[in-house]
């Protein structure tokens, strides 16, 4: 086993993650004739988190009349194979009525038949309302099926970007496992996919195919996934500036003007929308049912923000009560202006610079910008900032992946009121521990206090047993002590949440310190991610 | 699939290594040489293994199965909590207002009086100690037994780095492995941390005696085993291998001995080590007894209950249960095809098979009334089983693997006539659960490093034996996290043993056909597994699904006893026939 190619060891690729607990596990798997285990171990060890975090309750549990987002995926599930096409965004609009688009209306479709093979009661029109079994049957099969979801859609997604990475940088395959599995325990997806319940994950996976298709340059099948992405949640629009500058220039502009390309693209973003939304108008209502949908799905009539959210407009509604000065249409258009303003940079540079290794910091700042200032934000879009956020853990660079690490902590913070109205207070901590103790925050905890046969670390791997452990943070001390503050302020906020109660005038005070905070650190990670973008125009994809 | 590629590769490897003799399995963990010359330089030393990092990930998920199923057994064991707090020691193996009475040896008491003298106040008030007919409890009970149980736990951790630290250096990455599979087995995460029980603290005592073992420390041995068995008295059953090698390692003095008259008898007694050890294991059962000396004919009865059946409520995967399989089978066939019943009533007498049709009937009567579900099970075609009878396999199976020791007191002896007795108390004991594969599988696995020929029996009993638990976590939202665990532990520690394991000097000997059936059998128990569950699933949609109900359940013990059964079988083998294996 110990004869055959050795991939150079000393390569800066592989010290992203050096002596975390996660570098340890997989050290053992090194020699050539191992190499094909870590990956199982990574995806199965994935798979397992979150069964276990899928065995806490979800939202809406016992809460009627309405309950939450598990039982609006239910009711979809139940309404599509009981009714016609045609009355699929129509029905009873009050109770949970559908507002995403086809695709998910598809999948819940299917996952309806087949939760229907094992069960009718599950599903039954309208009897179904706010069904839990007795014995967990109906959870377990949703549970599972999300489960499912993720292991088709994310997964791969996510395991092929990291070995592309990987293999275009000769990173060892240990490398490309630590970033795969760095990126799959993020744990706001996990908690809201698997704990709340929603389907993010076939989105971000859909997105994320996407992005594999740019790098490998199959421009219409990278077409295809976004749209495809479209059409499972209208939230991948976030992403849309992007694809749409990076797709033009592609084929406008670099490497030359390429009509055959661009004609190749637009028929397969096209005739996907087409496919998507065919059946709703040849199986049910025609082009009426098609404005339903769209109208279902972007529900302008809603208010600038709903629930507290880490946003520009909620954060400075503290000071300037907006929907009491301005009118909806107003609202409207002064989110939208923010909106364009916000991405317009990112979009240019997409487009006069179209390069490989700026497609995450575009995307970040792109969907950023929709988070921070577009209309009706709710707390669980900063997934979708999020996923290219996590991809850069493939990163070789310390500074970007400490503050990849800070903001999906953050993240994770900001997801705290949602999660704790579920009752996933065990899931929330746990998930947070598990998943800084694997990339290696709390590693420079250990030789502290445990005897020297115990520290972990140089154990199984071969680093050097004076390596100092540290925690991801940036080298720069102004940044260092910026985030340490974060954190301190999300530890305080914390410690009221649990043991002071908010002056009776303001009961929302803590949420709104909560929103604060996460707003500060979301624009401050906005504004560094335009930063990137302007000076690493001329790096190469191998110094991501 | 997966498993299958280290296997062609191991094979091809093993080939190598037998053409060059020379040629040492390379540790995968070797650092190397062309970069990290310093810390090859440094050698072993700097390297450092720790179950750490280990306690630490599986304590997260282990706080994330909080919410999940528990059996009855976690109400056993909040009652018991419930009775040592709230009684005084004479009425502890009294109590009976719950069913589940007291039924583990004093120590076990002990220590559920000491976890009782931690319950919080907020427990305490949801009804975690109130001794009632069923236990009324919440969310706070929950959380702290389960604490309870990942905290005691601690010890096997604790036990098994000491084993690691107590190994050559050259040793230590063998031992390291055998140690955190040890740590991340399957086993333990289903009935702990999901079914409900403290097996990891109570198997870290007996690892304990086996470390002490390990390293000629017969004393402790002694003391830990002994009060292993006063913790659990399931523990027992390789009393007689503990007792062997007690006796002829560390009282017995053989070398010396030279017969001229029967007064030399005297001297092959070591007699101040027979003294010690006698005193030492005396005074343990003394003190684990001693409160309950006056009632001692109650506290047995309670221990030993004998008036439970043959098989357990559902079968283990033992001899038995192909046993009933068999009897299940002819009774098809004889009601089928009566000339099968004339011709064999020819053959065999009939108080030993049914008379006639009609008494098979009768006595599938009789059975239908208790659905095979209870604790009698009454046999239609074959003899019934007395308790006498299994007892009898037992002991005759567990003297034969104990009789070499008397010749050969190494470890290597210890440890392989441990796991026989184990497997011969699994296999033909009285009323057996299938928790107690554990019994079998922990001292495996320190077996299995000697020599690679052991594996394939180790991945036999391992796979089958995680397997077999599986009934036990009945629900639908176990079903990924069991099988998922499992196999990806199978994964790791099946190719990580591979590596770390002994290359036998009998290469030649081995059966590769047998190796290669081995691998299909463990292939096979995951397509198994998903279609018995799915069929459980949808049970309820055709009725002849319902009507064979218990099929899923035959199918789980018949399947996995095949392979329990054969890996008893091959490691007998090597036991016994082997030379070269044990020098």
């Amino acid at each position: 086993m110990a004869i055959g190619k050795r991939l150079l060891v000393n390569k800066p690729a592989e010290e992203s993650f050096y002596a975390s607990p996660m570098y340890d596990f997989l050290y053992p798997f090194r020699p050539v004739g191992n190499q094909w285990l870590p990956e199982y171990i990574i995806f199965v060890c994935a798979v397992i988190v979150r069964c276990a975090i899928g065995l806490g309750p979800y939202s809406g549990k016992s809460t009627p009349p309405l309950h939450g987002d598990f039982e609006a995926q239910r009711h979809w599930m139940e309404i599509t194979q009981h009714l016609p096409l045609s009355k699929w965004y129509w029905y009873d609009l009050q109770y949970w009525g559908l507002d995403y688009p086809p695709l998910t209306a598809f999948h819940s479709y299917l996952l309806g038949l087949i939760g229907t093979f094992f069960n009718p009661s599950w599903f039954a029109l309208d009897k179904s309302r706010g069904f839990e079994s007795p014995d967990n049957g109906l959870k377990t099969y949703m549970r599972s099926t999300v489960i499912i979801s993720d292991i088709l859609f994310y997964f791969p997604a996510v395991i092929y970007f990291t070995k592309w990475l990987g293999r275009y940088r000769n990173q060892s395959p240990i490398g490309q496992s630590i970033a795969a599995a760095a990126i799959l325990f993020q744990p706001s997806l996990m908690l809201i996919d698997h704990g709340h319940f929603q389907y993010n994950s076939v989105m971000l996976g859909l997105t994320a195919y996407a992005i594999n298709n740019l790098l490998d340059e199959y421009y219409a099948m990278a077409a295809m996934c976004f749209v495809l992405s479209i059409c499972f949640k209208q939230m991948a629009l976030y992403y849309a500036p992007i694809f749409f500058a990076y797709l033009l220039s592609r084929s406008l502009l670099f490497p030359k003007f390429n009509i055959a390309r661009l004609t190749v693209i637009a028929f397969a973003t096209l005739a996907t929308f087409a496919l998507m939304f065919a059946p709703l108008y040849f199986l049910g209502g025609g082009l009426r049912n098609i404005y339903q949908c769209i109208h279902r799905m972007f529900p302008f009539a809603r208010g600038i923000f709903e629930d507290k959210v880490a946003n520009f407009w909620c954060v400075t509604n503290i000071f300037v009560k907006y929907k009491e000065r301005f009118s909806i249409q107003q609202l409207q258009l002064y989110s939208l202006v923010a909106t364009v303003l916000g991405f317009l940079p990112a979009m240019m540079m997409t487009l006069l610079h179209p390069k490989k290794h700026l497609l995450p910091y575009v995307l970040i700042a792109c969907s950023m910008s929709f988070f921070l200032f577009s209309f009706q934000v709710h707390e669980k879009t900063i997934l979708v900032p999020l996923l290219p956020i996590t991809l850069l853990y493939s990163s070789t660079d310390w500074n970007v992946l400490s503050l990849v690490s800070w903001i999906n902590n953050v993240a994770l913070f900001t997801l705290w009121p949602l999660l704790k109205k579920d009752g996933l207070h065990l899931q929330y901590v746990v998930s947070f521990l598990l998943t800084n103790w694997l990339i290696g925050n709390f590693s420079f905890i250990t030789p502290r206090f445990l005897p020297k046969s115990l520290t972990p670390g140089p154990s199984i791997s071969s680093i050097n047993s004076d390596y100092r452990r540290r925690s991801l943070l940036p080298y720069n001390v102004v940044w260092k002590s910026f985030i340490i503050a974060t954190y301190i302020a999300m530890g305080l906020y914390h410690f009221l949440d649990l043991f002071v109660a908010p002056p009776t005038k303001y009961p929302d005070l803590w949420v709104l310190l909560n929103c604060a905070v996460g707003f500060i650190c979301f624009s401050i990670f906005w504004v560094w991610s335009y930063y990137k973008i302007f000076t690493s125009g001329n790096k190469s994809m191998k110094d991501l | 699939m997966s498993i299958g590629e280290p296997t062609m590769k191991g094979d091809r490897l093993r080939q190598n290594m037998a053409v060059t003799k020379k040629a040492k399995l390379k540790k995968s963990d070797e650092p190397t040489k062309t970069s990290q010359v310093t810390a090859s330089e440094k050698g072993e030393e700097s390297k450092r293994y720790s179950l750490w990092n280990f306690w630490i990930s599986t304590l997260f998920l282990k706080l994330l199965l909080i919410p999940d199923y528990f059996s009855t057994d976690f109400d056993v064991h909040r009652n018991w909590l419930a009775i040592t707090n709230k009684l005084p020691m004479s009425e502890w193996y009294y109590e009976h207002t719950s069913q589940w009475t007291l039924d583990y040896p004093p120590f076990f008491a002990y220590f559920e009086w000491f976890l009782s003298q931690f319950v919080p106040k907020v427990v305490r008030d949801d009804g975690c100690l109130d001794i009632v007919k069923v236990g009324k409890f919440g969310l706070p009970t929950i959380v702290f037994q389960r604490l309870t149980v990942i905290i005691s736990e601690i010890l096997l951790f604790a036990v098994l780095q000491i084993y690691i630290n107590t190994t050559k250096l050259s040793e230590r990455s063998q031992s390291f492995v055998v140690a955190s599979s040890i740590v991340l087995s399957p086993g333990f995460l289903m009935i702990d941390h999901i079914h409900f029980q403290y097996n990891g603290f109570l198997f870290a005592i007996l690892i304990g005696s086996i470390v002490a073992a390990k390293n000629k420390k017969y004393l402790w041995c002694a003391v830990l085993y002994t009060t292993s068995i006063c913790f659990k008295h399931i523990f027992l059953y390789l009393a007689p291998c503990y007792f062997v090698f007690l006796l002829r390692a560390y009282v017995l003095n053989v070398n010396n001995f030279k017969f001229k008259s029967y007064k030399d008898f005297l001297f092959l007694i070591r007699w101040a080590n027979l003294f010690k050890l006698g005193s030492i294991v005396i005074g343990i059962f003394t003190i684990c007894f001693l409160p309950f000396a006056h009632q001692m004919p109650q506290v047995l009865s309670r221990l030993f209950p004998f008036s439970r059946g043959l098989t357990h409520a559902y079968w283990a995967p033992n001899f038995w249960a192909l046993y009933s399989f068999m009897d299940k089978i002819l009774t098809t066939i004889m009601l089928k095809l009566p000339y099968v019943h004339m011709f064999a009533t020819k053959l065999i007498k009939p108080p030993l098979i049914p008379k006639d049709i009609k008494e098979i009937n009768e006595r599938l009567l009789a059975n239908n009334g208790s659905k095979g579900l209870v604790q009698d099970v009454f046999f239609v075609i074959l003899p019934q089983i007395p308790p006498k009878l299994t007892f009898i396999l037992t002991l005759f199976y567990q003297i034969l693997a104990v009789l070499p020791i008397l010749f050969d007191p190494s470890f290597k002896r210890f440890i392989g006539s441990l796991t026989l007795c184990g497997l011969a108390s699994y296999l033909f004991g009285w009323h057996v659960h299938e928790k107690a594969i554990m019994l079998v599988i922990i001292p495996f696995t320190f077996l299995v490093g000697f020599d690679r020929r052991l594996l394939v029996p180790f991945m036999l009993v391992a796979s089958a034996g995680y397997v077999s638990l599986y009934p036990l976590l009945f629900k639908g939202q176990d079903y990924f996290i069991k099988s998922l665990y499992t196999y990806v532990w199978c994964i790791i520690y099946f190719a990580a043993f591979r590596k770390t394991t002994k290359i036998s000097s009998s290469v030649e000997r081995r059966i590769f056909f047998l190796d290669r059936l081995a691998l299909t059998y463990i292939f096979s128990l995951l397509p198994m597994v998903t279609v018995l569950q799915i069929l459980d699933e949808v049970k309820w949609r055709y009725s002849f699904l319902q009507k064979f109900e218990f099929l899923g359940l035959m199918a789980y013990s018949v399947y996995c006893s095949l392979g329990i059964i054969s890996s008893w079988f091959a490691l007998s083998w090597l036991y016994n026939f082997d030379e070269l294996l044990w020098q």
